[in-house]
């Protein structure tokens, strides 16, 4: 017992139910993911020779890459815009602002995706003012392609990169800023050279925060898409239950899993990570 | 898992045994003590209610009343048994999950019959019992070895009165031809009657379907895809049509009936070349009312009074050729097998849909994606 006790720190004794608990729960069932994909519905790497083979989920995976990379800058940038206004406004109308934010951040994803069909669907709001204002003949097709996607994507993620920031931007010390002005640099400097590179671990918290969120994004793109814009989600969900190609779907699973971590021990190598999620910030 | 599960049936064979008279009372509330039941849930008839009724895997909405009186009520006055639901949904890989992790929870679910082609024979399903199901009633196509289909519902379309009123689309061909008929189009994105039209639109005789000539069907498909938008579901179809976005959709007849009616009339519903697909009560292999039970309830949903209620209820047309003479005129447009539409239909394979089904959704998604 003493000799254990040099080793191993008994507090590991009051984790342990808790740490065996997660192992069981959370690891077990994603090694039965892995373990599917590589036996299913034959052993060997046959799903994972899919990837290289069919055109079909190369375009899927191309498609969820490349809207996810969209909808990450438009809500960064949106999300940095906001974050700047709230952290600089007064007091009364920061916290007005945050209510606003976290109650769109509180809605259902559903219910978001619909009210924009409501906003800018074929007898939408906008479509329908503005045909009676005259500025149209014909309903714009907001909906069901790529764009519908996007809009309900960003409207959706636009919290969660405002959330991050906003937590980085409050951590800055404005005496720094004044220094800038004070030693002759004028605003758009002080916000290129000063501003702008403190608020960098923000910028890629929220970034990789919304880009690992909107992977797995399955009810916008099934509605807004119009059966058009197939995405990683949708397809695995499809491969489980419709087609039952549940090796295939693990496959995708897998990756996802794996390009989320690798995305991670990219970051790892360019900066702390416990910076980019607020550890940090007091540092 | 595997312990409880064995502890449910050992209490429900008991159970049935107890019931039949063959086994003693003192020996089966010592099993239930065994299982740790207590003896008072028992004397309530907890564990003999779980012998005495049946439990309908469905899709919920509506059905869950339509099927509760057309086939619950005929079912329980024939067998003393009870109908409970499921509101799920039976979709294939839900119930391919729910045999392998040995909890099955439903006697019947409520599929297609190409669902019986591709998980009877590996060993998800019960076989049907043709002792107790009878092969006349339903068309003779539809009577497999895992499956029999109890009703039959069908791929038509709906057009907007308004976009197409003086000279209306009529077959598949028009369907398709944007030229003539311009506007958006809304097809299934799961392939199924997709797939069938546009060969139908491309020339195909309606009897000579199969095996799909699956390259032609995506070409034609692509033809319009910048015309065309895709459902996943009956209620999204719905408000595709009734919002505007599309002035024709590939549509569940039933569902095409409530449009016409919701718009009062302004989008109309075309039965001609209509596919009838076959809707299957399948039996999840282990299910815990037992094979039986579950059998004489696909009787009873043969029987030509339940097949005029499910008709009446949900829309969904007989299968049972006894009750074709039946339907009633109202119902005769809507009804793909009543006298006026039964020559101008074309009837789907379900053998072909179950061996190929998983190739052509995803050819199809990829085609449209």
């Amino acid at each position: 017992m003493q000799a254990l006790t040099r080793y191993i720190s008994p507090g590991w004794l009051l984790v342990a139910p808790f740490f065996l608990l997660v192992v069981a729960f959370y690891l077990g069932p994603l090694v039965n993911i892995l373990w599917l994909s590589l036996t299913d519905p034959e052993p060997g790497l046959g799903n994972y020779r899919m990837l290289t083979e069919s055109d079909a989920l190369a375009r899927i995976l191309w498609t969820t890459l490349r809207i996810c990379a969209i909808t990450t800058v438009f809500s960064v940038v949106i999300g940095y815009c906001l974050a700047y206004a709230m952290v600089h406004a007064h007091q009364k109308s920061q916290n007005w602002m945050l209510t606003l934010l976290l109650i769109s951040f509180w809605i259902s994803v559903l219910v978001r995706t619909f009210a924009w069909l409501m906003l800018l669907g074929h007898n939408g709001v906008v479509n329908s003012g503005m045909e009676a204002i005259g500025l149209i003949d014909r309903p714009v097709r907001f909906m069901r392609n790529e764009l519908g996607v996007l809009i309900g994507m960003v409207h959706y993620m636009i919290p969660y990169a405002v959330l991050p920031l906003m937590a980085n931007m409050q951590t800055l010390d404005p005496r720094v800023m004044a220094a800038s002005r004070n030693l002759g640099a004028n605003g758009v400097q002080t916000f290129r050279r000063i501003y702008l590179p403190l608020t960098i671990p923000g910028i890629v918290a929220s970034s990789l925060l919304v880009f690992i969120l909107s992977l797995g994004f399955y009810v916008t793109p099934a509605i807004l898409g119009g059966g058009r814009v197939l995405m990683v989600a949708e397809y695995i969900s499809v491969q489980l239950l419709v087609t039952l190609r549940w090796g295939t779907a693990a496959m995708l699973g897998t990756l996802m899993l794996i390009g989320v971590l690798a995305l991670l021990w990219i970051m790892s190598r360019f900066m702390r990570l416990t910076t980019v999620f607020g550890g940090g910030a007091t540092r | 898992m595997q312990d409880k599960q064995f502890m449910k049936e050992t209490l429900l064979d008991g159970a049935r045994a107890y019931r039949a008279g063959r086994m003693d009372r003192r020996t089966f509330l010592a099993l239930c003590g065994a299982a740790g039941v207590a003896t008072n849930a028992v004397l309530a008839g907890d564990a003999q209610a779980a012998a005495d009724h049946i439990v309908m895997w469905n899709w919920g909405g509506i059905s869950e009343e339509c099927h509760g009186n057309a086939i619950g009520v005929p079912f329980t006055e024939k067998t003393g048994m009870g109908m409970r639901f499921d509101t799920s949904g039976p979709l294939e890989g839900k119930i391919r999950e729910m045999v392998d992790s040995g909890n099955v929870t439903a006697d019947v679910a409520d599929g297609d019959l190409f669902n019986a082609v591709s998980l009877g024979p590996t060993g998800h399903l019960e076989a049907i019992d043709y002792d107790i199901v009878s092969k006349e009633r339903t068309l003779p196509q539809y009577a497999l070895e895992y499956g029999v289909s109890v009703i039959l519902y069908g791929y038509a379309f709906v057009y907007d009165t308004e976009a197409y009123g003086d000279n209306p689309p009529q077959n598949w061909a028009d369907f398709f031809d944007t030229e003539k008929f311009p506007g958006t189009r809304s097809l299934y994105k799961w392939a199924n009657g997709s797939l069938e039209a546009a060969l139908m639109a491309d020339g195909v005789p309606g009897d000579q379907l199969y095996p799909l000539d699956m390259e032609r069907a995506l070409a034609k498909i692509q033809s319009i895809k910048d015309d065309s938008i895709y459902w996943g579901s009956g209620s999204e179809v719905h408000s595709m049509v009734v919002s505007g976005e599309a002035s024709m959709a590939i549509i569940w007849q039933n569902r095409g009936k409530n449009i016409e009616e919701d718009t009062e009339g302004r989008y109309k519903l075309v039965n001609n070349q209509a596919m009838a697909m076959p809707g299957a009560y399948i039996v999840p292999k282990g299910n815990p009312a037992g094979r039986e039970a579950a059998m004489q309830f696909i009787a009873t949903a043969q029987e030509v009074p339940s097949q005029l209620a499910i008709l009446e209820c949900l829309g969904m047309t007989p299968s049972n050729p006894e009750a074709f003479s039946q339907i009633p005129e109202h119902q005769q447009a809507y009804a793909i097998t009543s006298a006026q539409n039964i020559d101008k239909i074309v009837f789907n394979d379900p053998v072909w849909w179950g061996e190929n089904s998983s190739e052509a959704v995803n050819a199809f998604l990829d085609a449209i994606s």
